[in-house]
Parts: C-alpha cells; sequence; structure tokens
C-alpha cells in the first residue's frame, strides 16, 4: 500500500518521540499500511480513520480505539499508553504580546 | 511599558557588584530595584548604593518557589508608588534573584500576571558568571546550568582574577548557551549598553535574534560536564512560510510534551498570512507571550528561524514534529 508524505511523516515523528522520551520501543508499518508501535510487549496500531468518522486517525490498543483529530492527538494517545509517569502540561499564554521584543 | 530584567547568577557570581556600578552609571538613573534574599537577614540591599533616583526593595525567602506572589504585589506596589509620586519615575526594573533561584518561574509570574503586564514587560534575562569559580559551579549546582540556559546575556565577572584569561568557561558557556551574548566585567565595571541595548527597539532586537539563531545553528560541541550534557541549544528554520496553524500545533505540543525542559524558545516566524513582517515568538518552559509582529524584517533573509534551549529534548524529535504538523495540515488544505 502506498503512503503519503503525512503518513511517512507520522513514522518518523513516532520513532523520534519513543526515542525523545527514552522509551523502547519499535515503530513499524503493517501491510495495510498502518502504524504498529510496539513498547514492552504491548502494541498500539495507528491508522487513518474512515471516512464516517469525525477524526484523522484512530489509535488502537487491544481492541480499545480512540480517535485523534490530528498528529499531535495521536502523539497525546501514544505517549499517554507508553509513558505511565506523564504528565501533560498545557501550553500557557502570558498576559499580553510582549512589547518590547526579546533582546 | 517598562522593562525588567531579571538578573541572576549563583551565589557569588557578582550580581551585586554589577549592581552597584551599572546604579551609579548616569545612562542607569532612575531604576527600580528589587533584591531578593535566600533568608530572613538581607545584606545584599545594603551593599547597593544607588543614585537619588534610582531606589532598592527587599525581598527575602526564594523568589522561585514560595513567595512569586510576594514578588508580583511588590512589583504593583512600586508602581502605584511611582504613581504617587512617592517614588522617583523610574524607567527599568531589574530583579536580583538570590544566587539559588531557578529563573523560570520568576520569568511564568511576569508573563502571566495581567496586571503588571500592562505596565512591564520582560526586557531579558542577564546571568554573571564567576570566571574563578564558574566551571566548578556549573559542575556541581544544576541550578547554575539552567540561570546559564535561560540567559539572553552572560556576563564573566572577577576575570581579573583569572590568570590566561577564561576562554574554557567561555567555551563550556557557549556548549551550554550559544545563543546568548558573553560579556566581560571586571569589578562590576561594564557598559549598560552591551546588558539593555535593545529593549525597546523591535528592529533591533530582531536582529539579534536573527544573530542568536546563526549561533544556535553552528553550536559549539563541547560538554565537558555530565549534568549539564543534556542542555541542548538548537535552531530550526525553515525556508517556506509557516501557516499560523502550524505555529499553534508545534508549540500546543512542545508545551505538552517537552513542558519545563524546553528551557527558552525565541524565534522569528515567517507566518505565511503575513510574510512582510516577522512574527516574534518568546517563551520560557510552557509559558509564551502571544507573538509580537516588527515592523520589519532585520535583514534580506525571510527564513523562520526557532532558537531552542532545552533539557533532554532532541532536535531530531522537535524537526520531526514539525514536519508531521506541517505535513498534515498541508494535506488538509489540499482536500
Amino acid at each position: 500500500m502506498s503512503t503519503t508524505a503525512l503518513d511517512d511523516a507520522v513514522a518518523v515523528l513516532l520513532a523520534r518521540s519513543l526515542e525523545a522520551w527514552r522509551v523502547s520501543g519499535t515503530v513499524e508499518r503493517a501491510g495495510d499500511g498502518a502504524l504498529a508501535v510496539t513498547v514492552a510487549g504491548r502494541e498500539l496500531r495507528i491508522a487513518r480513520a474512515p471516512a464516517d468518522l469525525p477524526f484523522r486517525w484512530v489509535v488502537e490498543e487491544a481492541g480499545r480505539t480512540r480517535g485523534a483529530t490530528s498528529v499531535t492527538g495521536v502523539l497525546r494517545h501514544v505517549r499517554a499508553a507508553v509513558d505511565p509517569l506523564w504528565r501533560p502540561v498545557r501550553l500557557r499564554i502570558a498576559a499580553l504580546p510582549l512589547p518590547l521584543a526579546p533582546p | 511599558m517598562i522593562p525588567v530584567t531579571v538578573l541572576t547568577g549563583f551565589l557569588g557570581s557578582g550580581k551585586t557588584t554589577l549592581l552597584s556600578r551599572l546604579l551609579r552609571h548616569p545612562d542607569f538613573a532612575r531604576t527600580a530595584v528589587i533584591i531578593n534574599e535566600f533568608g530572613e537577614v538581607g545584606l545584599d540591599h545594603e551593599l547597593v548604593e544607588t543614585s537619588e533616583e534610582s531606589f532598592v526593595e527587599l525581598q527575602t525567602g526564594c523568589l522561585c518557589c514560595s513567595i512569586r506572589g510576594d514578588l508580583a504585589r511588590t512589583l504593583a506596589d512600586i508602581l502605584a508608588r511611582r504613581e504617587r509620586g512617592e517614588v522617583g519615575a523610574f524607567e527599568r526594573v531589574v530583579i536580583e534573584t538570590s544566587g539559588l533561584a531557578d529563573p523560570a518561574p520568576i520569568l511564568h509570574a511576569l508573563m502571566t500576571d495581567a496586571g503588571l503586564a500592562e505596565r512591564l514587560a520582560l526586557a531579558g534575562v542577564v546571568t554573571t558568571v564567576d570566571a574563578v569559580n564558574g566551571a566548578a559551579t556549573l559542575e556541581r549546582q544544576p541550578e547554575s546550568v539552567k540561570q546559564v540556559a535561560v540567559a539572553d546575556r552572560l556576563v564573566l565577572t572577577k576575570t581579573d582574577l583569572v590568570e590566561g584569561g577564561a576562554a574554557a568557561l567561555a567555551s563550556r558557556l557557549a556548549a551550554i548557551n550559544p545563543a546568548a551574548a558573553v560579556v566581560s566585567a571586571s569589578f562590576g565595571d561594564i557598559d549598560p549598553d552591551l546588558l539593555f541595548a535593545d529593549a525597546g527597539d523591535p528592529v533591533r532586537a530582531a536582529a539579534r535574534l536573527e544573530a542568536q539563531a546563526r549561533a544556535a545553528a553552528h553550536p559549539h560541541h563541547h560538554h565537558s560536564a555530565a549534568h549539564d550534557a543534556d542542555i541542548a541549544c538548537f535552531a530550526v528554520v525553515r525556508a517556506a512560510p509557516i501557516p499560523a496553524v502550524v505555529l499553534t500545533l508545534l508549540l500546543e505540543a512542545l508545551a505538552e510534551h517537552a513542558g519545563g525542559d524546553l528551557l527558552r524558545l525565541k524565534g522569528l516566524v515567517n507566518v505565511a498570512e503575513s510574510p512582510d513582517r516577522p512574527a516574534v515568538i518568546h517563551g520560557v518552559q510552557h509559558v509564551f507571550h502571544p507573538p509580537t509582529w516588527a515592523e520589519r524584517w532585520p535583514s534580506a533573509d525571510r527564513r523562520t528561524r526557532l532558537v531552542f534551549i532545552t533539557r533532554g529534548v532532541p532536535q531530531a524529535w522537535v524537526e520531526a514534529l514539525l514536519a508531521a504538523i506541517e505535513a498534515e495540515v498541508g494535506e488538509v488544505a489540499e482536500t
């Protein structure tokens, strides 16, 4: 099955993410084009969502499926699954723009 | 807007000496100084002499921990006293942190307090490093590494006491934070322009960001200490304009996954929706200012340049994250 630039970019992102999170695991492409992330015997399957779902991606593990609207959502699901100590930090925007650009 | 500079540096690195000399300089008149000392009995504020137009406030406790709210109250108080004419009409504020402070929470306090942000603007972080003991301090004290990592400018102090100069230490500092300008000060003697020249001039500041991006793109590969080996400074560059939504998604994901390890992110961004002027972005850990628009590009180079100072966040991950977001936004745009 052919892949798009986005599919390839997501595969690279997931592999780099495992390295960045210091999690031992693999990222492989299945015959149907889905990505399989395997960490400590657990396998997550990441695929494009069917057209009738309001998501762009689905992340499946042990029969449980979660939707994601973007690659950053996929990344959030994957990290939550493989890095139990991770606590997401929400972006906070300062009160006002920086009137004096940083020196 | 009144610029606020955070002056930090490890214990004994010469912050107070530097501040004392600066406050005697005519160009540094009308400065309000807040000195944070760790412990109930402070001395540093007694060691700082000011002109009649400047004044010093003292806070005890650790600014980065329990009394962050006190900092906001102190700043609000001096602004109110300025309005009532009870203190001089100061034109800048310098916050000298205790030598043990992590500067990041202090920067967050300045960035996120809506009342303060209407009157005060973070102008930069200046970190003093003792040329005699600096290398050993960096080896043993993680706080000192972070103080160097978040700096816009590094001031090498006590250089007169080091035979043969401080080249090795300067190289070490460049390895931790190649984007920061390094200047030397003997006995605290330094031209204030070297520390504060860009305040208030977005184009000059943008030009300086360009230089920082160039420095970060060619970092020194010198890591002599085990515990600062994780600190990295690198630049991510994009020739093509970046859609605004890509920038938003990138910052959200960086905060979400890197959080406290994103020590500093500064950048000039060629936003696709507004290519004639760069957006200047500035963040400390997960807290970002809304982008500021410079009036024009500082040079013919209109590439997006993002300068990262991180702890344990690989450049390859940031590049892959940005590439995936760009690919997805591009795919959506085509459909």
